[in-house]
C-alpha cells in the first residue's frame, strides 16, 4: 500500500539522515544538547497539539473528512504534512475550511485504528505521487525531457507520458536512493528505490541523476 | 442532443486512474460519469458555488449548496487543474445569474500530427516540430546578412581547395622527381614553393573568411536578440509570468548565442567539411578505386565508436558542469548572505557545505580526466585504422609494382581529410539539435501573441474623471480566484485607501487598474470608457505608481527621475524632486542630480530610494496616482517626511493607496476593506471604526503591536 510505502520510506530516511530529511532530523539533533532551551521554548510557544482523546474524525455524506473537537464540528478539514519527505506520518496539521489551524497531530500512531484509517485516507487523497515502476523511454526534445513511465499506486500499474522542464530542478534525489520527478503540469512521481529499478530503466535515468 | 460543458477528469474517488466526465448541461444538471456509470447528478440551481481545492500533485472539485452543505464532485491530477478552473467559472456564472452561457470548449491542445498533448507554454509538438521549417525560418532571418555570408563561404571553399593541393604536389614531388632521381634542384624548389604558396594563400583566405563569418554571425545573433527582447517588452505580465526571469534571460542571451555559434562554427565548418570530403572522395576514387574502398571499410565502425564515445563523454561532462554550477550557486548564496552567516555564527557550517560541494566537483573532474586520458587515444586509434589498412594494402601493391610510392603518400595524406570530417559529422546531430532547440525557443517568444492587446483604433479618452470597477473577478490561475465581484466607483480627485490582510487581493486590484492583467469577468471603466478600449501606452502615460520595492536603474539620479518622461526639462525634474522631498538630500551629494546610483540604487538609503521613486511617478503629472505600500518599508521618521510630500502630491488627483500601517490612510476619503477577494467593508476611517468589523480589528491589532513595541 502506498501509505505503508511512504511511511517506510520516511523511516528509512530518518535512519539515513540524508539531505532533505537531514534538515528536519538535523534540527532535532542539533537541539538535543540544548534540551532546557528547547523545552522552555516549547513551554513559551504552544504548538497546539490536538488532544486526540477528544477528537473524532469522520467522513461527511458529501465525501469530506470532518472533525468533531472541543465541542465544535468542523465540516471540512484540511490535513497537511509538516515534513512530507522525512516524516510523512508525523506532525500533521489539521485546519478548518478557512485554512485556520485547529491543531497538530504529533504522530498518526497515536490515533485509534479507525481514526488512523480516516486520516491516512485523507492524506493519501491530498498527496498524490504515484510510484515509478519502470522507465520505458527518455528523450531530450527542445530542452524538455520527455519520459514514458510505468507508474501506479496501490500496485495498479499504468503507462504515463510526461514532459519535464529544467531537469536540474525537477528531477531530484530525495535521498541516496529515492528520486522525485516533477512534470510541467505539476504532477509528481516518486522512484521509491533507484537500486530497485530494472537495469534498462536505471540506465535511461542515469544522465539526469545528479 | 443537449448542449453541455464538459470537464474530463482523470482520477476516480479512490485516486485510481479513470476517464471521467463532469458535465453541466443546458437543463442545469451537473452529472459525473465514469464510462456508463453515473456517479452523481446534481441540479445546478441548488448550487451556490463550485470551487477547486488544490492538493499536492492533484486537486478536487466540490460544490457548495445554498444550505451551505458541501459535496465532492470529482478528483483529478494536476494535468486537469486548468480545465477544472474553467469548469468552475462556467457553473459559477450560472449560479450567480441563472443564465446558461457556455464558452467555446477549450480542449487541452494536442499535436495535430501525433495526438500527444502539447506541453504547457509550447505551441509546437516536441516530437513533430518541423526541423526543416525551423531551419528555413532561421535562414530567412539570415537573408539580410547573405551579402557577407555567401562570399565568406566561397572564400572558405577556396581555402579548402588550396589545402588539398599540398598532397597532390607531394605525389608529383615523390613520383616525378625524387623516386626516379631525375628532378633538378630548380624543379624541387618550384614544387616546394608551390606547396608553400598554396598553404599561405589558403591560410590568408581562411583568415579573411573567418573575419567575415564572425562579423555576420555576431550581427545575426544581435538581430535575433533584439527581436526577442523587443517582443518580451511588448508581452503582458500574464504571458511573462508563465516563464521565470532566468528562462527569459536564457532565451535572449544564451539561445541566441547557441544559434550564433552554430552559424559561425557549425554552418561554416559544415560547408568546408562537405567540400573537402567531396573533393577528396573524387580524387581518391580516380586515383585508386580499390584503395579508396579500403579507406571506407572501417568507416561504420569509426562512426559507431565516435558516436558512443561522444555520448558517454557528454553525459560525464554534463554531470561535471552541474556540480560546478552547484558550487557556484552555494558560493553566490553565501557571499550574498555573508552578514546573516556571520551574525548566526555559521561560518564553520558554511565552510563544510562548500568544501563538500568542491570535493564532489574535484572527484568528478578527476574521474572525467582519467576517462578522457584513456578514451581519447583509443578513439584516435580507431579513427586511424583505415591508415593501417591502406599502408598494408598499398605497401603490397608498391612491392608488386602496381602502385607508386607517391600515390600511397598522397592517399595517406588524404585519409586525414576523410576522417576529420567524420569526427565532425558524428557530433553534428548534437550540435544541430542544440541550435534547433535555441531557434525554436526564440521563435516561441517571437510568435507569442500578447494577451493584453490594443484595439486597432483605441479610444484614448482623457484618463481623468470617474473610475469604476464593475463586477470585476480575477485570478492569476483561473482555478484560484483572487478578486470576486468587485464593484467600486471612485470619484475624480478622491483618495481611496485599500486595506486587508496579506493575499486579500489589494495589489491585484491595482494591477488590473494599470491593465497589467485583464479581468476574467467584469470591466474597469475610466471616464466612461472600458480601459481595454484604450491603448496600454496611453493608460500608463496617465497613471503614476510607487511600489514598496522600488526599482531604480543603474545611472544618475537625474536619469532615474526623468525615466517616466524622457523629454522632461531640468526644471520639471527638480520640481518633481522637490515635491517628493528628495531635492534636499540630492543637493547634499557631491554631484547633485548627476550622482550615479548603483544597481537598484544600492548607494542610497531606503527612504531616499523611495523619494526618488515618488519623484519619478509624479514627473509626468499623472491624473491617477497609485501608492502600493509606498512607505511601509521605511522607519516612522522617514515615513512622515514622505507622507508629508505625498499629502501635497495627492491633492486634486485620484489616488489609490495600499498601506499596511493603517494610520497612513487616515486622510483617505474612503477606505475599502478587502477580505478573501471581496469588498467586505467601505467607509471613512471613523465610520469603519464605529462599525467594529474587520477594519476595527485590524486597527486594534496594530495598536496593540505598537504598544508592545513601545514598552520594549
Amino acid at each position: 500500500m502506498e501509505t505503508a510505502g511512504l511511511a517506510a520510506a520516511g523511516m528509512e530516511m530518518e535512519a539515513a539522515g540524508t539531505a532533505e530529511a537531514g534538515t528536519a532530523a538535523g534540527a532535532t539533533a542539533a537541539n538535543a544538547p540544548d534540551k532546557e532551551a528547547s523545552s522552555s521554548l516549547a513551554y513559551a510557544i504552544d504548538i497546539g497539539m490536538l488532544d486526540l482523546e477528544n477528537a473524532e474524525f469522520y467522513v461527511t455524506p458529501g465525501g469530506f473528512t470532518a472533525l468533531k473537537y472541543a465541542g465544535k464540528d468542523y465540516k471540512r478539514i484540511a490535513l497537511r504534512r509538516a515534513l512530507p519527505i522525512g516524516h510523512p506520518m508525523e506532525y500533521i496539521s489539521v485546519a478548518d475550511k478557512d485554512n485556520k489551524e485547529i491543531g497538530m497531530i504529533r504522530s498518526l500512531c497515536d490515533l485509534s485504528e479507525k481514526q488512523y484509517g480516516i486520516v491516512v485516507a485523507e492524506l493519501d487523497n491530498r498527496y498524490y505521487s504515484p510510484l515509478v515502476y519502470e522507465v520505458k523511454s527518455v528523450k531530450d526534445k527542445l530542452g524538455y525531457v520527455y519520459l514514458e513511465l510505468v507508474i501506479g499506486r496501490d500496485d495498479r500499474k499504468y503507462k504515463k507520458s510526461c514532459a519535464v522542464k529544467d531537469v536540474n530542478k525537477n528531477i531530484r534525489m530525495l535521498d541516496d536512493d529515492r528520486l522525485a520527478i516533477f512534470d510541467v503540469d505539476g504532477n509528481r512521481y516518486i522512484v521509491p528505490s533507484l537500486t530497485g529499478l530494472d537495469k534498462k530503466s536505471l540506465k535511461r535515468l542515469e544522465p539526469y541523476l545528479f | 442532443m443537449l448542449k453541455s460543458y464538459d470537464f474530463q477528469y482523470d482520477l476516480d474517488l479512490a485516486m485510481q486512474p479513470a476517464k471521467g466526465t463532469l458535465s453541466f448541461d443546458e437543463t442545469g444538471r451537473i452529472l459525473s460519469r465514469i464510462g456508463d456509470k453515473t456517479l452523481l447528478a446534481l441540479p445546478a440551481k441548488e448550487i451556490a458555488e463550485v470551487s477547486v481545492i488544490p492538493g499536492v500533485g492533484c486537486g478536487l472539485l466540490f460544490a457548495r449548496r445554498d444550505d451551505d452543505s458541501e459535496i465532492l464532485l470529482c478528483r483529478f491530477t494536476m494535468s486537469s487543474m486548468k480545465a477544472a478552473g474553467e469548469f468552475c467559472k462556467v457553473v459559477n456564472f450560472y449560479a450567480q445569474t441563472k443564465q446558461y452561457v457556455i464558452p467555446d470548449q477549450k480542449e487541452k491542445p494536442v499535436c495535430e500530427k501525433c495526438g500527444r498533448p502539447l506541453v504547457e507554454g509550447m505551441s509546437v509538438c516536441l516530437f513533430c516540430y518541423n526541423k526543416i521549417s525551423v531551419l528555413k525560418r532561421a535562414l530567412e532571418l539570415l537573408r539580410p546578412f547573405a551579402g557577407k555570408i555567401i562570399p565568406a563561404e566561397l572564400f572558405l571553399a577556396l581555402s579548402s581547395v588550396m589545402y588539398l593541393l599540398v598532397p597532390l604536389f607531394s605525389r608529383i614531388l615523390i613520383d616525378e622527381y625524387l623516386r626516379p632521381m631525375k628532378g633538378t634542384f630548380r624543379q624541387i624548389l618550384l614544387l616546394a614553393g608551390a606547396m608553400l604558396l598554396a598553404r599561405t594563400v589558403g591560410e590568408l583566405i581562411f583568415i579573411l573568411s573567418s573575419r567575415v563569418f564572425n562579423e555576420a554571425s555576431i550581427r545575426y545573433a544581435n538581430h535575433l536578440r533584439n527581436l526577442a527582447y523587443e517582443k518580451i517588452q511588448k508581452l503582458s505580465l500574464n504571458s511573462l509570468s508563465k516563464r521565470t526571469p532566468g528562462d527569459l534571460i536564457r532565451r535572449v542571451m544564451e539561445d541566441t548565442t547557441t544559434v550564433k555559434n552554430f552559424i559561425s562554427d557549425g554552418g561554416r565548418w559544415a560547408v568546408e567539411q562537405i567540400i573537402i570530403f567531396g573533393i577528396v572522395l573524387v580524387i581518391l576514387l580516380f586515383t585508386d578505386f580499390r584503395l579508396t574502398l579500403l579507406v571506407f571499410l572501417p568507416v561504420p565502425v569509426v562512426c559507431l565508436v565516435l558516436s558512443r564515445f561522444w555520448r558517454f563523454i557528454h553525459i560525464r561532462y554534463e554531470r561535471q558542469w552541474r556540480k560546478n554550477s552547484k558550487c557556484q550557486s552555494i558560493l553566490h548564496d553565501i557571499i550574498k548572505g555573508i552578514r546573516t552567516v556571520k551574525s548566526f555564527g555559521k561560518e564553520e557550517m558554511e565552510i563544510k557545505k562548500f568544501s563538500n560541494a568542491t570535493r564532489e566537483l574535484a572527484q568528478i573532474s578527476s574521474d572525467n580526466e582519467s576517462v578522457w586520458a584513456c578514451l581519447f587515444p583509443t578513439m584516435t586509434f580507431f579513427t586511424g585504422i583505415g591508415e593501417f589498412l591502406v599502408l598494408y594494402y598499398g605497401g603490397n601493391k608498391i612491392l608488386n609494382g602496381t602502385l607508386t610510392f607517391g600515390v600511397l603518400v598522397q592517399f595517406t595524406m588524404y585519409i586525414t581529410y576523410i576522417y576529420a570530417p567524420l569526427r565532425w559529422f558524428v557530433s553534428f546531430p548534437r550540435w544541430l539539435a542544440d541550435a534547433l532547440t535555441g531557434m525554436v525557443k526564440i521563435f516561441e517568444i517571437l510568435d507569442e501573441e500578447p494577451d493584453i492587446t490594443s484595439l486597432p483604433e483605441p479610444k484614448n479618452v482623457p484618463v481623468a474623471g470617474r473610475v469604476s470597477f464593475e463586477n470585476v473577478s480575477f485570478g492569476y490561475k483561473s482555478y484560484e480566484p483572487v478578486l470576486r465581484d468587485i464593484n467600486l466607483a471612485i470619484r475624480p480627485g478622491e483618495m481611496i485607501g485599500i486595506v486587508g490582510r496579506s493575499g486579500a487581493g489589494k495589489s491585484t486590484m491595482i494591477n488590473l487598474l494599470m491593465r497589467l492583467y485583464d479581468p476574467n469577468r467584469g470591466r474597469i471603466i475610466i471616464n466612461g470608457t472600458d480601459i481595454r478600449d484604450m491603448s496600454p501606452e496611453h493608460l500608463h502615460e496617465n497613471i503614476g505608481v510607487v511600489f514598496q520595492d522600488t526599482f531604480l536603474f543603474a545611472g544618475s539620479i537625474y536619469d532615474n527621475i526623468a525615466y517616466a518622461k524622457p523629454g522632461a526639462t531640468i526644471e520639471e525634474v527638480i520640481a518633481a524632486a522637490k515635491a517628493a522631498n528628495a531635492h534636499d538630500f540630492i543637493m547634499r551629494t557631491a554631484d547633485g542630480y548627476n550622482t550615479i546610483i548603483g544597481e537598484n540604487g544600492h548607494s542610497i538609503s531606503g527612504g531616499e530610494r523611495q523619494r526618488l521613486a515618488i519623484a519619478r511617478a509624479i514627473i509626468k503629472n499623472p491624473s491617477i496616482l497609485i501608492l502600493d505600500e509606498a512607505t511601509s518599508s521605511l522607519d516612522v521618521e522617514t515615513e512622515s517626511v514622505i507622507q508629508d510630500s505625498l499629502s501635497r502630491i495627492v491633492r486634486g488627483r485620484t489616488t489609490i493607496a495600499i498601506a499596511h500601517r493603517l494610520s497612513t490612510l487616515r486622510s483617505a476619503h474612503r477606505l475599502i476593506v478587502l477580505d478573501e477577494g471581496r469588498i467586505a467593508e467601505m467607509g471613512t476611517h471613523v465610520e469603519l471604526l464605529r462599525k467594529k468589523g474587520i477594519y476595527y480589528r485590524l486597527v486594534m491589532a496594530q495598536r496593540q503591536t505598537s504598544r508592545i513595541a513601545e514598552n520594549n
